[in-house]
């Protein structure tokens, strides 16, 4: 009882400190638009805040703690304690292992001190820019998410996105393409043939997956005819609104709101597969491939690796905010938006209605992350041959098919004129797109719990109560070496 | 002098050395390296002409798809060094006196352009609005659907072909 009250003080604690850090966004957001604007007539001042906040601060520092949280996350799922040995030398604190959190000043501490290494035969200036070509793509890939909604803050329009341009999602094609020249260069300039073969692993399984990426998103381009996630009529907003609308109960409003993951579950289903090949991590990580070639980045160590490293849990981050801001809903809650919005608390003060949207927005990014940890943990890797077929033989074909079907619902579906109504109101008329969408969520359904033919014994085989203590350490499987030594 | 004018010979300039970098450096992965930076500035000077889509699209497909398969087979062939470089041959004067041919025609070209060359365009909205996918879109899909059709059915007659190619092999 004590423990559930510990936990939930400490979630309590999170969600608050991301409110307080929402806020503290769009008052800083709209001081620089207001102060650029008046001082020297330049628009956009809140990209720059937003810049300074979202990316620097929420990305990164969720993206620091995923480090502590894959290996306490793993440790859970392999009935180990994880990492808990570095402590804080202070009166009270030593018999504290606080979850683990000085592991990440340790791990920082470990990496900026190291011997940087630089092998005899590497080409120096290659090898110096791979990591930087590993982590500025990841990183940038965020400035088109909006982390809340467009509001007015000292009397300026203030949008929560870094960018919002009108090309939108092809921004993310574009610089997530890039991602793959820090890895393949890693490998090639690091002169080390296990090394190489990581890096050409790596460039083959981007290019395939690439494809796949683009395809998945193309029926969310079709369902809210726009490429924008940030903005008026950019997808995060048009999914606050409503397929079917319920009754309302004292002003509170309910219904099926119109998430891309009701409308597009294929492409759902697509995007996460393909975008989790690109990340490189388990199950689709034999560009690492630690039990046979160790990687790409085989060569480097201190900060080098520690780029590679964080880079891998910045793409986390940023796919799930991707993933959220174009399935999940944005920054809205499933119900009761409108009722929130005609509050008179967050009509006299719009800023808090944006502190809590935004909030909510980070609260699904985090659980989205997590669902990756746990993916990542608990699926075997895919041989390198099964990778192509999945990319190629499946989710190529597959992708495809969602495009037409998608755009032929919707041929059909959308009234006449629909180019020239607003896209908020073409919302309704994409619920047969939702039924559709629902079909397919059943059909996953079904078939995931119908049992194979030959499943009890494999059952029997590969369950058995002694299974479990084999695998349990897992010694040597972790993107983070250091998390094996615990 | 304005940051438009700046920015034009920042990303001229480097356009300029690192497609230099292509032909002078001897390493074919620095030499393909310096292929995907010169996109990059070249996709600066595209916004720079109102034609941002067109930049996005020269980073996705140039740097982002073609040139990652260019590094990945020139990994793959771990190519070294190629010394012959600094040979003469038959094929590298033809390319030289052709490169000469072409800048001589580009120069001669460029001269009888005539001088206010902006009139395209009435308005700054105009201008703004001329670049955005929207726009590119209505133009490829109503204007060129023909041509536009006719190349995407080449690039799968040419995707067949390679199958066909390779089939005995495979």
């Amino acid at each position: 009882m004590q423990r559930i009250g510990v936990v939930g003080f400490i979630c309590g604690l999170i969600v608050s400190a991301i409110f307080g850090a929402m806020a503290a966004a769009y008052g800083l957001a709209g001081f620089l638009e207001k102060t650029l604007v008046e001082k020297l007539g330049i628009q956009g001042g809140a990209g720059i805040g937003n810049m300074l906040i979202l990316m620097l601060v929420f990305v990164m520092v969720i993206a620091t703690l995923l480090t502590l949280a894959e290996r306490k996350w793993s440790a859970l799922m392999q009935d180990r304690i994880g990492p808990n040995r570095a402590r804080i030398n202070l009166p009270g604190l030593r018999d504290q292992s606080l979850a683990g959190l000085p592991h990440i000043a340790t791990d920082v501490i470990k990496m900026l001190t190291k011997e940087d290494f630089q092998p005899k035969a590497a080409n120096k200036f290659l090898f110096n820019l791979a990591p930087m070509l590993a982590f500025a793509p990841a990183f940038a890939l965020f400035a088109i998410v909006p982390a809340g909604p467009t509001l007015p803050v000292l009397g300026y329009q203030v949008q929560m996105s870094v960018a919002n341009p009108d090309f939108g999602l092809l921004y993310i094609f574009a610089i997530a393409s890039l991602a793959v020249y820090g890895t393949s260069l890693a490998g090639w300039a690091s002169n080390n043939k296990f090394a190489l073969l990581g890096g050409v692993r790596a460039s083959s399984q981007m290019i395939s997956y690439e494809v796949a990426l683009g395809l998945s998103l193309v029926g969310m381009m079709l369902a809210f005819s726009t490429v924008q996630l940030a903005g008026p009529t950019g997808m995060s907003e048009l999914q606050g609104g409503y397929l079917w609308r319920f009754t309302e109960v004292g002003g509170f409003d309910v219904g099926i709101p119109a998430w891309g993951f009701l409308l597009q579950p294929l492409g759902f289903v697509l995007f996460f597969a393909a975008s989790f090949a690109e990340t490189k991590r388990a199950p689709f990580d034999v560009p690492e491939g630690e039990s046979e070639i160790i990687g790409y980045f085989v060569e480097y160590s201190g900060m080098k690796f520690g780029l590679f490293m964080i880079a891998e849990f910045v793409e986390v981050v940023v796919l799930a905010g991707v993933i959220v801001a174009i399935f999940f809903g944005g920054y809205y809650l499933p119900f009761g938006n409108e009722w929130l919005k005609a509050q008179t608390v967050f009509v006299e003060q719009p800023w808090l209605l944006g502190a809590v949207f935004g909030t909510v927005f980070w609260v699904k990014v985090v659980l989205l992350c997590y669902v990756q940890l746990a993916i990542r943990w608990t699926f075997p890797r895919f041989r390198y041959d099964q990778i192509q077929t999945l990319g190629w033989k499946i989710l190529l074909p597959v992708g495809l098919l969602n495009v037409f079907v998608t755009g032929a619902v919707i041929l059909w579906a959308l009234p006449e004129g629909a180019a020239t109504l607003p896209a908020a109101a073409l919302i309704p008329f994409l619920q047969p797109l939702a039924i559709v969408g629902l079909v397919e969520i059943a059909v996953v359904v079904a078939l995931t719990l119908t049992p194979r033919e030959g499943a009890e014994s494999a059952h029997a085989d590969g369950h058995g109560h002694g299974h479990t203590d084999t695998h349990a350490p897992a010694p040597s499987h972790g993107a983070t070496p250091v998390a094996s030594s615990h | 002098m304005s940051a438009e004018f700046v920015l034009f010979w920042v990303f001229a300039i480097a356009t300029a050395m690192s497609a230099l970098g292509v032909i002078v450096t001897k390493n074919p992965i620095a030499s393909a390296m310096s292929l995907v930076a010169t996109f990059f500035f070249l996709a600066g000077i595209y916004v720079l002409l109102w034609a941002h889509t067109v930049a996005v699209l020269q980073v996705m497909v140039y740097a982002g798809a073609i040139m990652v398969l260019f590094l990945f087979v020139i990994m793959l062939l771990s190519l070294g060094e190629d010394t012959s470089m600094t040979k003469f041959s038959p094929t590298r004067i033809i390319g030289g006196v052709a490169t000469a041919g072409l800048l001589a025609a580009l120069v001669l070209a460029f001269r009888k352009l005539p001088e206010a060359s902006t009139g395209w365009a009435a308005s700054v909205d105009q201008l703004k609005a001329f670049g955005t996918l929207s726009q590119l879109g209505d133009v490829l899909y109503k204007q060129w659907l023909f041509p536009f059709e006719a190349v995407s059915l080449l690039l799968l007659v040419a995707i067949v072909g390679a199958v066909v190619v390779a089939k005995p092999r495979i």
